[in-house]
């Protein structure tokens, strides 16, 4: 009987698709919670740096707000403006959506614990993160007004920009790793929490979380909506449910970039004291706290700092993050021929 | 001249005045409650209080002292400001402090006066005096607490009135203005004690709690009501007519109006025509201007114009009526009358016009009333005459009907004959209108409003020029009309044309059928029942007499919704100014005959006000000469030949309901009542 | 020396950490809104509200239409019209306060003799659609019988400074 259903679930091609579904399930579903929580949480946090409350009305302590928020989305009316052009505004938070969604693919929750755990993970997520770009690039052009065309300008020059240097902070790590693929790089850092890579990697912890927030799109670098020159940036002209996806989207991302932090730098699904009890909860909490701790501080970030000025943002990313990156893989690199700490593959 | 200084300026004045209008020429103003310019002298406000000197050393009542040469007069002294306070507070003691529910705020004498020179709190603290408030009629409100005893409403109903109703009772603080019985004042003229009123003891009634002053849009215009053209003020709010105030003009109204012009406004609320109608299978349907013009268009097609009629109503502007003319004159028809009365008036200007001017009452010295009760058909004027009455050495005779005119008149007798006999110069009373310097002959529309008519006038102008009446310093020969249209009617000459027929012609035509089609400018008091079969098309702001028996109405303006220039009796052109405008699809009546002649093929050569009023001027130019009387030509007119024996009755039987405004008036229904309830009293 | 000072603090991003600092103490400050639907904060007992109509108490309404605040209005958003009442007495047939004009200046219960209207303790009168923003006499005598007891109280304890 279990033979036969594993038998089912393992060769039959109706069956393997079940299981596919279900895993994406699996993930896409506490994924979206946790998107409708972050919304909650960012708002909590700034309310609470600036002595307010924040949401406390919808549910007890405004739990039910973000829901709230949704069904307003849902039932507003989505308003395609006569000089857009239909087809692309529609796509565009489509593609926005998605590609912050499919990234989720190669993300290992605990050991084992990832849909595809294929060799190139890095790259996979790199490649997907670079992707998003056409979301917005799309949505600002299909809007066919100058706010949402600037704001989409705007946003693809700076997450070329800042991919850059996220690009040589994952290269650092594959040095330090020997491997591209996630769990890998997970296990490499087994051991007590200063073991793991933030420490020895700090500068490019730094780099690489500084670089998140610009890629998306968050405060200080929130230059592509920033509402008092264009309005709401790419998505000025978006309403109802297509400005929600873009709003998932956006969100989604930055719980993956977190995950990528948590990935690369703080030891994944590893827990900080490698000892009873601590090594009895399971990873994927651990994991789950990582990400936690990161999104917080994407929030305090925001409740923090003002806006960067354009030409600062610019000059930040290729003219200190780019040198010191770049700088800091070759002192990685020199450390580890030199050192003798080449990873065996 | 005397000299006199008031307030280190020294200014020469008229002999005979008193200080204060010696002050009001140097222009200090004096405050005043008791002191009114065409009422007597009564000084018992005490609130004019100026220094003099010479004088005794006191504050002085500059109302009641006659100027003299090398007087110092101080009208801003502590002395007088500290006089002027106690008097104020004085007044205040009794004064109820209901200004919040008083219809005189915002316009009170009192109040502003209380701003000048009132203290900002009492120090009488006893109880207030209480008076019941009086009953006077359905156009007065009482409230009788708040009289300050001025007695300017007993000097007006007493002097200019000429109604010895109202008085005193009591003295100081016991002291009550009443009508010593209850009754309703029996006066045209009762409205004025409202505006004379310095406090909110006498309000209007029909007006109570409406408005308040400040709310109100003023605008300059003039009366129809009667054919005086009083100089009037219209205030409204918004779309409604609120009240009507007279406006000051010596050579007209003085500062006067009669109750039905201030208080007949109530009727332009009720009764309006404020759309088209065309009658269909004998009802009469609402419809749009292109149905009704299509109506129109339809009847009068191809119509003969013999066959075509035009009778102009007794309220209508100059400017409509040249439509009217021109419109008929287009049609080819010379059926028109703007004589509704069947007056036989239509010889030269000075023919039909009150020659002497109203001004002019004041210089004659002899009057004879022919046909006429002033008194109804001109409240105004009749106050005139009844001040020059009192005026003394002016002898008044009548023929015709009976009446109280307010001052005693000699009846001569009541028809053509007795007229006949004057004029023959075998009554007395002929000598003493030879004897007059300035002999004054009053023809009423009950004189030539009648079969006879043009042989009575004949007779007038026979006896006029016997007593040496016209004369280059003095034309004593006056028509007395008793509708705003009818001379600006005849200055345009809206009477028959070669062989066309007057009003009793064109009745009489309808009734056998040889006039197809009528039409009615705001035309109600003909007898309808006679039109007949006619097609008859009225255009007017009521629906009256005309409106039921048309079958076309065309929704006309009134006159205070509508710019129109109407010529008084006297012959003075006077412009009516727009105070809103009229209901619904109502528009003004000399563009509804331009649109009307378009549609009919004939297209009249106006388009604008301006071009209208250049057309008046055309036709007559006394149109040009704006509120001024106009001589009149003089020349033969009237028809010598035998009269009938009926007694001469005024034109006007029901002062209170004239013309379809004040009948659909609520409150003139109300003071017709009052008044029969009066007359069966006594 | 004191460039390398500001290159060390520059790389040691430590104004950063100081700002963060900052604001993480703040979030565990007390808060200073109030928790507003379920507590308000305290009113003046000036505070310019919803108009309402008063009566006396015996019932009958006190506003006699003298029509001051209709003239001192400066937004021109009340319409009054008057006419006697049957038992004579100086009545208004309508009374409108147009709300989405007025400016809650206060002119009118300053205005008015007899306190008939004035300006009560609530706020909260948000409609959803604008016509019920138009104000009749009905809904201001309403609301002047629904707030009667905290306006008079408000009245009385500004009185002495009138």
């Amino acid at each position: 009987m279990y033979a036969d259903l594993i038998q089912f679930f393992t060769t039959n091609w109706l069956g393997q698709a079940i299981v596919i579904l279900a895993q994406c399930l699996a993930v896409t579903v506490p994924l979206l919670v946790a998107v409708a929580y972050m919304t909650y949480v960012d708002r909590k946090v700034w309310a609470s740096i600036q002595l307010r409350r924040g949401p406390n009305v919808v549910g007890p302590f405004g739990l039910l707000q973000p829901f709230a928020d949704g069904l307003k989305l849902v039932l507003k009316e989505t308003i395609v403006p006569s000089s857009a052009n239909g087809i692309l505004f529609i796509v565009a938070p489509m593609i926005t959506f998605m590609t912050a969604l499919v990234a989720w693919a190669v993300v290992p929750f605990d050991d084992g614990w990832v849909i595809a755990d294929i060799n190139v993970g890095i790259l996979y997520l790199f490649a997907i993160s670079s992707l998003g770009v056409y979301g917005i690039i799309i949505a600002g052009w299909a809007s066919n007004s100058k706010y949402a065309f600037l704001g989409a300008l705007r946003s693809a020059a700076q997450m070329v920009s800042y991919e850059v240097s996220i690009g040589f902070v994952l290269v650092t790590v594959m040095l330090c790793v020997g491997s591209l693929n996630l769990s890998d790089v997970v296990l490499a850092q087994s051991g007590w929490f200063w073991s793991w890579f933030w420490l020895p990697l700090l500068p490019m912890f730094v780099i690489f979380f500084v670089s998140a927030l610009a890629e998306t799109n968050r405060t200080p670098f929130d230059l592509p909506m920033s509402e008092a020159e264009l309005v709401a940036g790419f998505h000025t002209e978006y309403s109802a449910m297509t400005f929600g996806l873009f709003f998932l989207g956006e969100y989604a991302n930055m719980i993956l970039l977190s995950a990528m932090g948590a990935v690369l730098f703080l030891g994944g699904w590893m827990s900080p004291v490698p000892y009873a009890p601590f090594t009895l909860v399971p990873g994927v909490v651990w994991f789950a706290l990582k990400i936690a701790f990161l999104l917080f501080v994407f929030s305090w970030t925001k409740g923090t700092l003002p806006r960067y000025r354009y030409d600062q943002l610019m000059r930040l990313g290729w003219k200190v993050f780019l040198p010191v990156s770049l700088g800091w893989l070759v002192l990685t690199a020199a450390v580890l021929q030199f050192g003798g700490w080449v990873p065996k593959p | 001249m005397p000299k006199v200084k008031i307030d280190g300026v020294e200014i020469e004045v008229p002999a005979g005045i008193t200080v204060l209008q010696a002050c009001e020429l140097a222009g200090v103003e004096i405050p005043r409650f008791c002191y009114h310019e065409r009422l007597s002298i009564a000084g018992n406000c005490r609130m004019c209080l100026v220094e003099v000197k010479p004088g005794p050393p006191k504050p002085q009542a500059s109302c009641a002292l006659p100027v003299a040469d090398k007087q110092e007069i101080f009208t801003k002294t502590p002395v007088v400001q500290k006089a002027r306070n106690g008097v104020m507070e004085f007044l205040l003691i009794n004064h109820p402090l209901d200004c919040p529910i008083c219809d005189q705020g915002g316009e009170c004498d009192l109040q502003d006066q209380a701003m000048a020179y009132g203290f900002d709190r009492s120090r009488y603290h006893e109880n207030k005096r209480a008076v019941p408030d009086k009953e006077l009629g359905p156009l007065v409100k009482t409230s009788m607490n708040r009289c300050i005893h001025c007695t300017r409403c007993i000097r007006f109903a007493t002097e200019v009135a000429g109604v010895e109703e109202l008085g005193a009772t009591g003295r100081g603080e016991s002291m009550e203005v009443t009508t010593y019985v209850e009754h309703a004042l029996s006066t045209e003229l009762a409205g004025n004690l409202v505006d004379l009123c310095p406090v909110g003891a006498l309000t209007s009634k029909p007006y109570a709690f409406e408005a308040r002053s400040w709310e109100l849009t003023k605008t300059e215009s003039i009366d129809v009501l009667d054919g005086l053209g009083s100089n009037i003020r219209i205030d409204t709010r918004g779309a409604q007519v609120m009240r009507v105030l007279p406006r000051l003009n010596d050579d007209v109204n003085e500062e006067w109006i009669s109750d039905k012009t201030r208080h007949a406004i109530d009727g332009l609320r009720h009764q309006r025509l404020d759309r088209p109608y065309v009658r269909k299978a004998g009802k009469l349907i609402e419809a749009t201007w292109d149905e009704a013009f299509g109506a129109i268009t339809t009847k009068l097609k191809g119509m003969d114009g013999a066959k075509i009629a035009a009778i102009a109503g007794d309220q209508c502007d100059a400017e409509s009526m040249v439509a009217l003319k021109d419109l008929m004159t287009a049609l080819g028809s010379p059926n028109i009358d703007c004589r509704q009365d069947g007056a036989k008036l239509d010889g030269p200007r000075g023919s039909y016009i009150f020659n002497a001017g109203v001004h002019g009452i004041d210089s004659a010295d002899a009057i004879l009333l022919i046909g006429s009760n002033p008194r109804t058909e001109s409240p105004v004027l009749n106050a005139r005459i009844r001040k020059r009455y009192l005026h003394g050495r002016c002898a008044i005779a009548s023929i015709g009907p009976v009446a109280d005119l307010t001052y005693p008149v000699e009846r001569l007798g009541a028809g053509p004959a007795t007229l006949r006999e004057l004029t023959d110069g075998k009554l007395g009373f002929f000598e003493k209108l030879k004897a007059a310097k300035n002999p004054l002959i009053i023809v009423g529309m009950g004189a030539v409003a009648r079969e006879d008519g043009a042989a009575v006038l004949a007779m007038a102008r026979e006896l006029a020029e016997k007593l040496n009446a016209v004369r280059e310093d003095w034309n004593g020969f006056a028509v007395l009309h008793t509708t705003a249209a009818r001379v600006g009617g005849l200055d345009l000459g809206l009477v028959p044309g070669e062989g066309g027929r007057d009003v009793a012609g064109i009745l009489a035509g309808c009734e056998k059928g040889e006039i197809g089609a009528v039409y009615l400018l705001a035309a109600d008091e003909i007898d309808t029942k006679r039109l007949g079969k006619a097609f008859v098309i009225y255009q007017g702001h009521h629906g009256d007499a005309g409106a039921h028996r048309a079958d076309v109405i065309l929704p006309g303006a009134a006159y205070t919704e509508k710019p129109g220039t109407y010529v008084n009796t006297e012959g003075r052109v006077q412009l009516g100014r727009r105070a809103g405008y009229p209901p619904g699809d109502a528009r003004e009546d000399w563009a509804i005959l331009r649109a009307l002649s378009e549609r009919l093929g004939k297209t009249l050569s106006y388009d604008t006000l301006a071009q209208v009023r250049s057309r008046l001027v055309s036709v007559n130019k006394v149109f040009a000469a704006i509120d001024q009387q106009v001589p009149g030509a003089w020349g033969p007119f009237g028809k010598a030949g035998t009269t009938t024996d009926a007694a001469f009755v005024s034109a006007v039987a029901n002062f209170y309901m004239t013309c379809p405004i004040s009948r659909a008036s609520r409150t003139m229904a109300d003071c017709m009542a009052s008044r029969a309830h009066l007359m069966a009293a006594e | 020396m004191a460039s390398l000072d500001r290159t060390a603090r520059a790389f040691l991003l430590s104004e950063l950490v100081a700002g963060f600092a900052l604001t993480l103490k703040y979030m565990f400050k007390p808060k200073v809104t109030v928790n507003y639907p379920y507590e308000k904060g305290p009113l003046s007992p000036r505070f310019r509200g919803e108009h309402a109509l008063r009566r006396y108490p015996n019932g009958e309404e006190r506003c006699i239409a003298c029509k001051l605040c209709e003239a001192i209005c400066p937004a021109q958003a009340i319409t009054i019209e008057a006419e006697p009442r049957d038992d004579g007495s100086r009545r208004t047939t309508r009374y409108d306060i147009d709300m989405t004009k007025c400016i809650y200046c206060g002119f009118c219960q300053e205005a008015c003799p007899v306190d008939a209207i004035v300006e009560g303790p609530n706020f909260e009168f948000s409609t959803e659609s604008r016509e019920e923003l138009m104000y009749n006499k009905d809904k201001l005598l309403a609301n002047g019988d629904r707030w009667e007891s905290l306006i008079s109280a408000n009245l009385q304890s500004d009185a002495a400074y009138r």
